[in-house]
């Protein structure tokens, strides 16, 4: 006969000791992840901003408005950086996107130019997707040349593989749609809320204060 | 199946038995012996450095589990023992993870997604299922280290031979000089393939010999016993 009790017994018991022990890592490690990854932060401004000298960060309030923050520190806070060259020439700003991927939530930083209304660079800061399939959005060359120029006046979209015609879409991987559409819609909803707020703050964005 | 069980690519050696450490580090490596665990091994060891922390994470996971494991082997209903290994195994996975992350986010950003699959690495059920599940605490802990630490040196073996022909480097050091024309071919998967199996040619050629030494002294000998014998 099947040992019912002693098997929820047994999984229950191994269960809460998991949890413990995860819970216990998460709280540990907490405060060092976090540090970790605004120092990446901090490298992939520097990479999506070639030429960057200093920078900015803004933290932007509900009601649209800035205001700027000594650091990156601070979770739940939208952030924006504003990067400039070292004669002090707006260079463009940098945003934090996340979006809901195959695996897990991708996140990632991109570049905007509100000079020219495009995206101009992309990179992913975090993800779960499929090694050699939907991590590609993170490694694939041919990919990362979609952000060079994206336009950003019209709806971005991700077309299928081969097909883009538009320079607001993005060319999908090839086995790797779902996590291709993710950066697509990523962009796309994170471009629709910050264009504004950048368009409305735009003079004291390149003065940068 | 035996308490040292190895999967059905290569028989266990007989003399396996002996220490649960060095088996795991050399008898029954797990990699050039057993052939387990094929996709961190050809994925990740493009780089000396992503094959030491892979190596070392895995480690972590199965001394931690085989330790865990063989603690509750005795009060685990075997209709749930799988559900049980594989639960506690995910609980030192997700550990590993958050460690990681907090130790290097730059070996975390290039171990990417093999970490979480670190949990479906068969090694690591195959020694909670093999031997974590009926030793004692103790000698489970040293057949998880010792098979950590052989799957560590394989990879490390594998990633020393693609980074060194495929960049011209070790452990990001230029070890050729500025003429040396780096040979690609080996951080692409192909060179995975084929370190793989220059690796696995030498340890089998090295295995072979051995077995033949030993096999004419223990011939030697006997012809001596008889001969004394006579």
């Amino acid at each position: 006969m099947t040992p019912t009790v002693p098997m929820i017994k047994v999984l229950g018991t191994v269960s809460l000791l998991c949890g413990l022990l995860i819970v216990g890592a998460d709280v540990n490690t907490h405060a060092r992840i976090r540090h970790n990854q605004e120092l990446m932060m901090k490298e992939s401004v520097a990479h999506l901003l070639p030429g960057i000298q200093k920078q900015v960060i803004y933290g932007i309030e509900d009601n649209g408005d800035l205001k700027i923050l000594p650091g990156v520190e601070g979770e739940n806070v939208k952030r924006m950086f504003a990067g400039y060259d070292s004669s002090g020439k707006f260079l463009g700003v940098v945003i934090e996107a996340s979006e809901r991927g195959y695996a897990d939530v991708i996140s990632a930083m991109y570049a905007y130019s509100p000079d020219k209304k495009v995206v101009s660079g992309y990179q992913v800061v975090d993800m779960r997707e499929t090694p050699g399939l939907g991590s590609r959005i993170g490694t694939d060359e041919k990919f990362a040349e979609n952000f060079k120029e994206l336009d950003a006046t019209h709806p971005i979209k991700t077309v299928k593989h081969g097909t883009k015609q538009n320079p607001w879409e993005i060319d999908a991987i090839s086995g790797a749609t779902i996590s291709s559409r993710a950066v697509g819609r990523m962009l796309q909803k994170s471009v629709a809320e910050m264009v504004p707020v950048i368009n409305k703050n735009l003079d004291r964005i390149k003065r940068g204060d | 199946m035996s308490d040292n069980a190895v999967s059905c690519h290569s028989p266990a050696p007989a003399a396996a038995k002996d220490n649960p450490f060095l088996n795991g580090l050399w008898k029954q490596n797990p990699v050039f012996v057993q052939v387990l665990g094929m996709c961190p091994t050809l994925a990740i060891t493009n780089s000396v450095r992503n094959a030491i922390a892979m190596g070392l994470a895995t480690t972590f996971v199965l001394t931690g589990s085989n330790c865990l494991i063989s603690m509750v082997r005795k009060m685990v209903p075997k209709q749930v023992r799988i559900a049980t290994y594989i639960a506690i195994i995910a609980t030192m996975v997700t550990l590993v993870d958050y460690l990681v992350k907090a130790i290097s986010i730059t070996v975390y950003k290039a171990l990417g997604a093999y970490i979480p699959l670190i949990v479906a690495n068969c090694i690591i059920l195959e020694r909670a299922e093999a031997y974590a599940g009926k030793k004692p605490v103790l000698k489970s802990t040293l057949d998880g280290l010792g098979m950590g630490l052989g799957f560590a040196f394989a990879l490390s073996c594998l990633g020393t031979v693609r980074e060194v022909l495929g960049a011209g480097t070790f452990l990001g050091v230029h070890i050729f000089g500025p003429n040396f024309e780096p040979w690609v071919l080996f951080l692409l998967p192909p060179g995975g393939f084929i370190s793989l199996a220059i690796w696995l040619l030498t340890f089998a050629t090295f295995r072979e010999r051995k077995a033949k030494r030993e096999a004419a002294k223990a011939k030697a000998d006997l012809e001596q016993l008889e001969a004394a014998a006579v």
